[in-house]
């Protein structure tokens, strides 16, 4: 099937975030992270140039504060506590990769489900939808089958992505202050996290979130 | 007379180019390292240094590791004559995908049973580590020649590697993904790094050396110039596939798609050359992550493959 | 633009003025004051819309105030104030216990109690979906160090569990909103719209199946937030691990809040019209959610988690009133829970902390060790649990009529038993604490004093539920 350009952008969003579910190495996490977020950029550009221009900017902020900020962020916290890697995960991370495949298969059937608009043609609002779709799949799954606390940040960050790629694929885009305030959200929701990992490492010597279970009926 | 020549051409390219191509990717390598490195035509000196020496065969084993040698030479040239790894190849017989991947099976078995039949202890853990890992990529290899064969509806390779097929004129990403799951396979097939390191001698890092260990004098000269042949195949098939991806291409005159396969081949050559330079041999047991990405590679090839036709 | 200015003022200052001052006893007493001087400033600002002279007061595009926000924003500033004013009380008890808090993590209790406040605020006065989410997800954020505040072990994971909890929640509300907005593309609104005005004015003309969708996620993720059953977990902690004026706030007012933005979502889909599968949903949810809760208040051994569980009941029924369709019983319910549930989470502070041990089986002569708190604790579990003559059974029977017609008579039934089942259950805890020898230790800190706050709360209760006329909530 052919492919526009935007429309590859945003597979390789998701395909990029399948890679993500295969390898424990937090840095690389973070690095599939960041170029998965730099796709995801590109193809608010390449839209921006076909619909609103205030996409352009939003394409600039996510290239700059997600997709540079928060990985070398979360990197120079994942050194402070030195978590190299996720060691126990529920699933193994080849299983799981295929498993985020299969999910991908899945979200391009389910995205037919979707009623479509979007007056360029019917493949790219689909395409768009599977990728969003299987983004989401991608980011629930990381947060389902990794224990420590760092995976489970990205986790949230990728289903963030899936979202913000559904909004772009299915709508014209939200309004500019909307995608503003969420990104802001976003953020302070990270570095809130980011420094609560400080003191959990610090509390209890490790960050396996499996483990937090003193609250309990 | 056009046909005299490319066979002329194709013939010598056989004979030349395996040995040369392993000096490319040493080359490639002591590059990047600040080496010189030696010269890209030394494995063909070591080659024929090899025609001059005698041979020393263990006295406990048979004929099997006796015309193992022998018979993978003759598995190997009919491989490079049915697969089409360069676009000047002519056209031999039809190469079914699963008669050439049961070849290549054929021919590793052969490797394994010469190396237990000597009953050293190298030769048998090399065969196994061996199998193990034919085993888990055998899915990779099948899943990206098949994907591109259910697109173009057919399992001829020559057919599907053709330029003339124009089913499969425009699928960039398909050929991309193709060729990236092969050549993630070819990496573990022809145990080059990350899998293995194919300059050390050492028993940690050994998998094709060690089954080649107890071959010397002229039986070592057919299987090394068995495993350079095989290597240039592989990578050449996945060189065709990125050729492939590039959509100028298919609008070249025969002659140029010919040289720029070539030249394709030549530059896969050169990563290869560059990814044994950057990266490091992994641990045995880290191996089967690094094989979930060949095999990921592969079933994304066959999503894009299969997608046109699923739920419409 | 000046009103949100006008609104917003006080409490940014006393923010600011909190990481700013240098002695934490007079930010605690200031803040204090200064936000019944915010509920003056409310009070005035919505005074034509509570008295009935408009029912719709827009400032700002995007901006705009009914009269259910207006209660809501009355009660919400009102809860923060109470909890604010008795935080002095309780704060300088906890320094005279023995347990010593870094003046800096004072300073920021109140910065972030302040903008916590302006953020729940912003909840009730945005009229755009948009707006609403970014509200609720600041809520959380601005809670998360409200929860952390002891720095314990506990604290802690508890403060993690919330923030990931909550914050994967809202973003599949996030979700819901996404498609709303894609909805409304499809219908007469060419460049699409999150204004919840016109997005009831189009209603009918919306995509159904997104607009669905949509709802279900919604009431997903503002569900979390609420702590319907399945995603409560994180609730009994963080309520449990929070400083006593913190649970009292996140308990008596970011409930509403999050019930809001699915009580918002729910009149876009009802107004399409095609609202019947939104009613049977919420209102099984809420069912299984008070069925839940009762049964895990039966076996409880901390005080606070007691009173987090008896939130998750009361979330149940506000659910149920939400699926009933009734904006008044909605607010109603909620004005209730608030009132007691403030008044007992204060008076758990002031218990637990003057027996040194938030377990139960820790706490008992209450009665005999300090009367005061000891009958205040009784009349406040008493009003939420739903005893008459307290302003929680006038909601709670009002519930019930509404939900009793014949093809609800599962859901009537179920309530009825949960509520009743929740009533031995707290009352037992209760009586267990309150009777018996008195621990020697007990040492209420300034016990009158203590008892203003809940005391006032617990006579409001008794005030709605016996002079209540239902003039007042009729044109919610």
């Amino acid at each position: 099937m052919t492919l526009s350009i935007y429309e590859l952008a945003v597979l390789s969003a998701s395909i990029l975030a399948i890679f993500l579910l295969g390898t424990t190495y937090i840095r690389t996490n973070l690095g599939f992270y960041s170029a998965q977020t730099m796709a995801i950029a590109a193809a608010t550009m390449l839209a921006g140039s076909q619909r609103e221009p205030h996409l352009y900017v939003i394409a600039l902020i996510i290239l700059l504060l997600k997709a540079v900020g928060i990985p070398v962020f979360l990197i120079w916290i994942a050194d402070r506590i030195d978590a190299q890697t996720d060691a126990g995960t529920y699933l193994p991370a080849p299983l799981s990769m295929h498993l985020g495949i299969l999910l991908l298969g899945a979200s391009y059937i389910l995205s037919s489900e979707l009623p479509m608009m979007l007056g360029h043609g019917q493949g790219s609002s689909r395409i768009g939808a599977t990728a969003a779709m299987s983004l989401l799949f991608s980011g629930i799954l990381v947060m389902l089958t990794r224990r420590i606390a760092i995976s489970q940040i990205i986790g949230f960050l990728m289903i963030e992505n899936g979202i913000y790629l559904f909004a772009l694929t299915q709508t014209h885009g939200m309004p500019m202050m909307v995608e503003m305030g969420i990104l802001l959200d976003v953020l302070v929701g990270v570095m809130i996290a980011g420094l609560l990992l400080f003191r959990i490492k610090k509390s209890f010597e490790h960050i396996d979130a499996s483990q937090l279970t003193q609250l309990k009926d | 007379m056009t046909e005299f020549f490319r066979w002329l051409v194709f013939l010598m390219f056989v004979v030349l180019a395996p040995p040369v191509s392993v000096g490319i990717i040493r080359k490639v390598k002591a590059r990047l390292q600040n080496r010189i490195g030696a010269s890209i035509f030394q494995p063909l000196f070591d080659l024929l240094k090899f025609y001059s020496k005698g041979e020393t065969v263990s006295e406990v084993t048979s004929w099997i590791f006796r015309s193992s040698a022998g018979i993978n030479f003759a598995l190997v040239l009919i491989i490079a004559l049915l697969v089409p790894w360069v676009q000047f190849k002519p056209h031999v017989a039809s190469a079914d995908i699963f008669l050439v991947i049961y070849l290549f099976a054929f021919m590793r078995m052969m490797t394994v049973l010469a190396a237990l039949d000597a009953g050293s202890a190298f030769g048998g853990f090399g065969a196994s580590r061996e199998v193990t890992l034919a085993l888990l990529i055998e899915p990779a290899l099948v899943l990206c020649l098949a994907s591109l064969g259910v697109v173009s509806r057919t399992s001829d390779l020559e057919q599907i590697f053709s330029f003339a097929n124009l089913a499969l004129s425009n699928q960039p990403g398909l050929w991309l993904l193709a060729g990236s799951g092969l050549f993630l396979t070819s990496l573990v097939e022809l145990s080059r790094m990350p899998v293995d390191d194919p300059t050390t001698h050492l028993e940690l890092t050994m998998v094709h050396e060690a089954m080649i260990l107890e071959n010397s004098g002229r039986n070592l000269l057919l299987v090394e110039y068995t495993h350079a042949l095989k290597l240039l195949v592989l990578f050449g098939l996945s060189a065709q596939c990125f050729l492939h991806a590039i959509a100028p291409v298919w609008q070249l005159p025969a002659v140029l798609i010919s040289a720029a396969s070539g030249g394709a081949v030549l530059i896969t050559l050169a990563l290869v050359g560059v990814q044994e330079g950057l990266s490091v041999k992994l641990r045995w047991t880290r191996l089967p992550e690094f094989i979930a990405y060949a095999v990921t590679m592969a079933l994304l090839s066959v999503l894009v493959a299969i997608a046109g036709r699923l739920g419409s | 633009m000046g009103q949100l200015l006008l609104l917003s003022a006080i409490p940014l200052i006393l923010a600011f003025l909190s990481l700013a001052a240098a002695d934490e006893r007079s930010v605690r007493r200031i803040v204090a004051a200064m936000l019944w001087a915010q509920i003056a400033v409310v009070g005035w600002f919505v005074a034509p819309l509570l008295l009935g002279a408009q029912t719709l007061l827009s400032f700002a595009p995007d901006f705009c105030l009914d009269r259910l926000g207006a209660c809501f924003v009355m009660l919400t500033t009102t809860v923060v104030a109470c909890a604010a004013t008795h935080a002095d009380t309780f704060f300088a008890g906890e320094a005279e216990h023995g347990h010593i808090h870094n003046p800096a993590h004072f300073k920021i209790f109140y910065a972030c109690l302040n903008m916590f406040l302006l953020a729940m605020s912003a909840v009730f006065i945005c009229d755009n979906l948009g707006y609403i989410w970014i509200s609720v997800e600041a809520t959380t954020l601005f809670s998360a160090p409200l929860v952390y505040f002891d720095r314990t072990k506990n604290a802690l994971e508890a403060t993690w569990k919330y923030l990931i909890i909550c914050s994967v929640g809202i973003a599949f509300a996030l979700l819901g909103t996404v498609f709303v907005f894609a909805s409304s593309q499809h219908g007469a609104i060419v460049q699409g719209s999150l204004n919840i005005t016109k997005l009831v004015a189009h209603a009918s003309e919306l995509d159904y199946s997104l607009l669905r969708l949509g709802f279900i996620f919604c009431l997903l993720g503002y569900g979390t937030k609420a702590g319907i059953f399945p995603l409560h977990s994180w609730l009994p902690d963080a309520h449990s691990e929070a400083p006593a004026p913190a649970s009292a706030m996140l308990s008596g007012a970011l409930l509403n809040c999050a019930l809001f933005g699915i009580w918002r979502v729910s009149r876009i889909v009802v107004a399409s019209h095609h609202h019947a599968f939104a009613y049977e949903m919420v209102t099984v949810l809420g069912t299984l959610t008070v069925v839940a809760a009762a049964i895990f208040l039966i076996r409880q051994h901390s005080f606070k988690r007691m009173w987090a569980y008896s939130s998750i009941e009361n979330v149940g029924l506000i659910l149920v009133a939400i699926g009933i369709g009734s904006g008044a019983l909605f607010f109603l319910q909620a004005l209730n829970h608030s009132l007691a549930k403030v008044a007992l989470f204060l008076l758990s502070g002031n218990i637990a902390q003057a027996a040194g041990s938030k377990r139960l089986h820790d706490l008992h002569g209450v009665w005999k060790a300090s009367p005061p708190l000891g009958l205040l604790l009784a009349l406040a579990a008493l009003a939420v649990t739903g005893a008459p003559p307290f302003g929680a059974f006038v909601s709670e029977m009002l519930i019930f009529q509404s939900s009793a017609t014949p093809a609800h008579w599962l859901v009537a039934t179920l309530l009825v038993v949960a509520v009743a089942i929740a009533f031995v259950a707290v009352m037992t805890h209760v009586g267990r604490i309150l009777l018996g020898g008195a621990k020697a230790d007990f040492r209420a800190f300034k016990p009158v004093l203590a008892s203003l706050v809940p005391g006032a709360l617990v006579i409001g209760s008794l005030v709605m539920g016996v002079f209540a006329h239902p003039r007042f909530w009729e044109g919610l």
